[in-house]
C-alpha cells in the first residue's frame, strides 16, 4: 500500500521517478495531438444526451454549442484514464479500499458517499467556470506557461489546504 | 490518429496517477493538510520536467507541436479554482482521479464521477446567465508568461523548470506521520 513512500533499487523515490515519466509523457502528448485536459467531457456527455433528449435546447445552449461533440481526443485519454487505473492496480498486492474516509475520525459510508457527491459538484463547477482542472490548467496549463494555470493552481491550494484543515479540525472536534 | 495517441496518453497517465497513489483520497488528504507532500512534490516535478521537455521539443519541431493555451479571464478562473479547492479539499479527487480511482474498484469515486455530472449539468443551465457575464471580466486572453515578457519561451521554461526543481529537492517529503 505504501508504494509511493518505497525507494527503487537506484534509491531514486517512485514519485520522482513517476513524476518525470508523466512529465514527458505530457511533452508527448503536446507534441503527438494537444495538451491534457479531462474536465471539458463531462459537459460534452451532457451535450450529447441533450442532443439526444432534446435537440433544440442543445443547439440554442451556447456553453454546449461551444463544448462541441464527444468525438475527440479528450474523450479517448479519459477512457484511457480507466484502463490505466485498472492495469496500475494488478501491481497492488492489496486491493484499493471500496470506501475509504480521507478525514480525520470516523465516518460511515453513506456519509462519505455524500460527501464524495458534492465535492464531484464543486470540482467540475468550479474546472468549468476557470475553464479546465487539474490536467488542463494546473498540468497543461503551467506545462505550457500560461498564466491562467498558474492563477487557478493557487486558486486550487488555497482552499483545498483551508478545507483540509477544517475537515480535520471539525472532524476532530466530536461532530 | 488523434484518439489513439490520446488513448495511450490516457492509459499511461491513469497508470502513473494510480502508481503514485494519486486516486487515493486519503493520499490527496494528507497532502492537503501537509502532513506529507508525495502528490504535491510528484506534480511539481511532471510540470517541470514538461516544460522543459515541450519547450525543448519546441526549438526542434515548433510545426510539430499542438499547443492549446487557456484564455486567463482572472476572475472567473480565481474562482474557480477557489471552488475547485473546496472540493478537492472535501472529497480527495479530481475529474481525472475519480475515473482512475473507479477503474482500480473504488466504489466512492463512483459519487464523485456523479457529483461532477451534476455539477456540470448545473453549470450548463446557469452558463448564459450567471457564468458568461464573469468569464468576460478581466480577460487577458491566452497569455503566458513569455507572451506578457516578450522574452523566448525556452527562458521562463528554463528557469521556472528549474527553480520548481530546486523547490522539491529542498522541501521534506514527510512532514508528520499520521
Amino acid at each position: 500500500m505504501t508504494t509511493a513512500s518505497i525507494k527503487s533499487p537506484a534509491g531514486v523515490p517512485n514519485w520522482l521517478s513517476l513524476g518525470i515519466v508523466f512529465g514527458l509523457v505530457g511533452a508527448a502528448s503536446i507534441l503527438l495531438w494537444g495538451p491534457i485536459g479531462v474536465s471539458g467531457t463531462y459537459p460534452r456527455v451532457i451535450g450529447e444526451i441533450a442532443r439526444a433528449l432534446a435537440p433544440v435546447y442543445a443547439s440554442e445552449n451556447p456553453y454546449l454549442v461551444k463544448m462541441g461533440s464527444i468525438f475527440r481526443g479528450e474523450t479517448f485519454l479519459v477512457i484511457g484514464l480507466l484502463i490505466g487505473g485498472m492495469l496500475g492496480a494488478r501491481k497492488d498486492v492489496a486491493k484499493a479500499p471500496k470506501v475509504e474516509n480521507p478525514h480525520a475520525g470516523v465516518e460511515t459510508n453513506a456519509k462519505r458517499y455524500t460527501e464524495a457527491f458534492l465535492a464531484g459538484f464543486l470540482l467540475l463547477f468550479g474546472a468549468r467556470l476557470a475553464g479546465g482542472c487539474t490536467s488542463g490548467l494546473i498540468i497543461s496549463g503551467m506545462t505550457q506557461l500560461s498564466l491562467a494555470g498558474f492563477v487557478f493552481a493557487a486558486g486550487v491550494f488555497a482552499t483545498g489546504i483551508g478545507t483540509a484543515k477544517l475537515m480535520q479540525a471539525m472532524r476532530l472536534g466530536g461532530n | 490518429m488523434t484518439n489513439f495517441y490520446a488513448l495511450l496518453t490516457g492509459i499511461a497517465m491513469g497508470f502513473l496517477i494510480q502508481r503514485v497513489r494519486a486516486s487515493s483520497p486519503a493520499m490527496i488528504l494528507q497532502n492537503l493538510r501537509l502532513e506529507n507532500l508525495i502528490i504535491i512534490k510528484f506534480m511539481a516535478t511532471t510540470i517541470a520536467v514538461g516544460m522543459i521537455a515541450t519547450y525543448t521539443l519546441n526549438l526542434f519541431v515548433p510545426e510539430l507541436m499542438h499547443f492549446d493555451i487557456k484564455p486567463t479571464y482572472l476572475v472567473g478562473v480565481l474562482l474557480g479554482g477557489l471552488i475547485f479547492g473546496v472540493g478537492f479539499g472535501l472529497g480527495g479527487y479530481c475529474p481525472g482521479t475519480c475515473v482512475v480511482a473507479i477503474g482500480e474498484g473504488r466504489r466512492d469515486a463512483w459519487f464523485a464521477l456523479g457529483g461532477g455530472v451534476a455539477g456540470a449539468l448545473v453549470f450548463t443551465l446557469v452558463y448564459k446567465s450567471v457564468i458568461q457575464p464573469i468569464v468576460e471580466l478581466m480577460d487577458y486572453g491566452k497569455i503566458t508568461v513569455q507572451s506578457a515578457l516578450d522574452i523566448p519561451a525556452i527562458v521562463p521554461a528554463l528557469v521556472i523548470g528549474i527553480l520548481l526543481l530546486v523547490v522539491v529537492k529542498v522541501l521534506p517529503t514527510q512532514i508528520k506521520q499520521a
